[in-house]
């Protein structure tokens, strides 16, 4: 048979029987060097944030009184704060506070938008209504506002203490990502919604339900992998917001306590250190913050790239 | 076997739509019956009813706003309409199964051609994971797809559209089930793929005993592979015949209008008749004759603007709703919903 539907079978060859449309992605992904090159700053900064805390374990409590306020020096690579201690150090743990606050939030507030999302998309009718009504009602309070309120309502609050889970919602950094977690879940969720109301509608949905498929299970076995890649593009691009979250409420005196170092601590100690020409604090934790979050939003965006379905070339 | 030998009974179905607008009646009294074996074909234009009469039968009209609100459907003794969920799911891809329109989008984009048909499979057969698949590479090869193991492991993007419409066939066969519900199967496919699959169709049909409703508004479709065929206009039927008795001797002006519409082999070239107006808005219908604005005959009757016309069995098995084809005025209106003898019986099944 010399169909044209044959002639097209040999072309494809073997190697390309079975590729998903993920693995479809990733080799785009992979091919696109400005992409892979940002993935390895990001690698970069998440082994630091490993590593670091190995490294300098006793960091917050090596104050050097004879030592303090040094301009970077050969000893002191990127100089001392106002307690003799590290900065250099410092900015490596801020790089750990980020991630972790980051990484924390996002674990929290993607799979919940998207669940919530996905109900709301399929279901409609009050499952719809109810949650739209609820991240309407939050997306209408200022999200700054309401991030110190929750911090203010956090003070003095200590989970599961005594426990290896124990969460210090006042000072340690679990106060942090839960807060910026239960709030920044609202644009996945609208995403996902609308993704969802969409193929609800398509006839491979009718088909499985066809098939005899219950309701929930079409839902989560047939839809969700659908909608998928929306929670990791959006993952990648929370993680950017979470990070800034964090250093700004750092700086306002919101974020993790004066144990934790933190890029937002440092930027907000240089209020009284620039006056007097102590720069370095306040250049450290903007670098760093500055490559990170440039590397986080160009492979975010490579990312979306890479998984949208328009963009797509045979 | 049932009282009336019927594989599926249809009687006086209606659904509604319930919308903000108003009731829509998508489907208002219908009734029908399709013999083992046999092709039954419901032909219309678009809109009038004929994929929610499909969706009634799967008992997947989308509620709200839709809702099955009188009727009677029988498959293979089993009343449906009756069934709990429950119930209904084993019916689901177990006794009746379902293809559609658009192959493009009938597969799911993120899973295997395989991992799809598996799934069906399981859902309705105690087999392990490997007998599933063994299956599932079999039906695949019944289907006509070639190189059907590595086929199993490929996504939909990966084929092309006849192949994806095997594939769905596939799957749909894969519980075997009695009744195949064919949703315009071939409209999105180019035209020697549209023969290829109905082709693969009559085969399937041969070689399994299965009964196919065929929705389709493609009358060449219909004369090629139906037995029975019934003519819905405006959520209801107009005609109901045999395929050698409808396009032999079509009655409503209606079904007449649509042959008159199709191009002929050897007619001097000239533009295509068609059938004046539009689809009524179906939250409108006219009064009397739904069909009367656009009917050369009737339009201007009174009896045909005022008084709607019942399906009425106007020769032996051949039932029509018009005030005026022949025979109409002393015909009895009779159960539709009774099998047609079927010209096919012992076409092929040996190939």
């Amino acid at each position: 048979m010399a169909s044209p539907e044959n002639a097209e079978l040999a072309a494809s060859g073997p190697g390309r029987a079975g590729r998903s449309l993920w693995a479809d992605a990733l080799r785009r992904l992979r091919r696109d060097r400005i992409a892979v090159l940002c993935f390895a700053v990001i690698l970069v900064y998440v082994v630091i944030a490993i590593v670091s805390p190995l490294l300098f374990p006793r960091w917050s409590d090596e104050h050097d009184y004879d030592n303090i306020n040094l301009a970077p020096s050969g000893r002191h690579w990127l100089g001392t704060d106002a307690l003799g201690r590290s900065v250099f150090q410092k900015t490596l743990l801020g790089a750990n506070t980020s991630l972790t606050v980051a990484f924390m939030a996002n674990v929290i507030a993607v799979p919940l938008g998207m669940v919530l999302g996905a109900l709301a998309g399929y279901y409609a009718g009050w499952v719809d209504d109810l949650i739209v009504w609820l991240y309407t009602t939050l997306a209408s309070i200022p999200g700054i506002i309401l991030l110190v309120a929750i911090r203010f309502a956090f003070k003095e609050v200590v989970l599961f203490e005594d426990s290896f889970f124990k969460m210090d919602l006042d000072e340690g950094m679990a106060g942090v990502y839960l807060a910026l977690g239960v709030m920044s879940w609202i644009g996945t969720c609208r995403l996902v919604r609308a993704e969802v109301m969409k193929i609800r509608e398509l006839d491979y949905v009718l088909a499985a339900r066809a098939i005899g498929t219950r309701g929930i299970v079409t839902l989560f076995r047939h839809v969700f992998p659908n909608v998928l890649h929306i929670g990791i593009i959006q993952f990648s691009l929370g993680f950017v917001g979470a990070i800034k979250a964090e250093v700004m409420l750092s700086f306002l005196g919101l974020g993790v306590g004066t144990g934790v170092p933190s890029w937002g601590r440092m930027i907000n100690a240089a209020r009284m250190e620039l006056v007097v020409g102590r720069w370095w604090q306040l250049t450290s934790a903007v670098a760093a913050m500055f490559f990170l979050i440039l590397a986080l939003n160009i492979f975010g965006d490579r990312l979306r790239d890479a998984f949208d379905p328009r963009l797509r070339t045979a | 076997m049932n009282r009336d030998g019927a594989i599926l009974t249809v009687r006086d179905l209606r659904t509604h739509f319930f919308t903000q607008e108003g009731v829509v009646k998508a489907v208002d009294g219908i009734g029908f019956a399709i013999a083992p074996k046999q092709t039954f074909a419901l032909v219309g234009e678009s809109g009038c009813g004929k994929s929610v009469t499909a969706l009634s039968i799967m008992r997947l009209v989308p509620h709200p706003p839709g809702r099955i609100v009188a009727g009677e459907i029988v498959l293979s003794g089993k009343s449906l309409l009756d069934l709990t969920q429950r119930q209904m799911r084993d019916v689901r891809g177990g006794q009746v199964a379902m293809i559609f329109q658009e192959p493009m989008t009938s597969l799911n984009p993120v899973f295997t051609i395989g991992n799809q048909i598996v799934e069906a499979v399981r859902l309705h057969q105690k087999l392990s994971r490997r007998g599933a698949r063994e299956l599932a590479i079999e039906t695949l090869a019944d289907v006509g797809i070639p190189d059907p193991a590595r086929r199993f492991r490929e996504y939909p993007h990966q084929l092309s559209g006849g192949m994806r419409q095997r594939a769905m066939i596939a799957m749909a066969l894969s519980c075997d089930p009695t009744l195949l519900i064919a949703d315009e199967p071939t409209t999105a496919l180019d035209v020697t793929i549209q023969a290829q699959i109905l082709e693969l169709l009559k085969r399937l049909q041969g070689r399994r005993g299965l009964s196919i409703l065929l929705i389709t508004h493609d009358l060449a479709v219909v004369a090629e592979t139906a037995d029975a065929v019934a003519v819905m206009y405006a959520s209801k039927l107009v005609e109901l015949a045999d395929v050698r008795t409808l396009f032999g001797k079509p009655l409503h002006p209606y079904t007449h209008g649509l042959f008159r519409s199709l191009p002929r082999l050897g007619q001097e070239r000239k533009r295509l008749e068609t059938i004046p107006g539009s689809v009524p808005n179906p939250l409108a219908f006219p009064s009397g004759c739904k069909f009367h604005p656009r009917c050369p005959v009737g339009r201007d009757l009174p009896r045909c603007q005022g008084q709607e016309p019942q399906l009425r069995e106007v020769a032996a098995d051949h039932w029509a709703a018009c005030w005026e084809c022949p025979g109409y005025a002393e015909a009895k209106p009779t159960d539709p919903a009774r099998p047609m003898p079927y010209r096919r019986a012992d076409d092929d099944p040996a190939k």
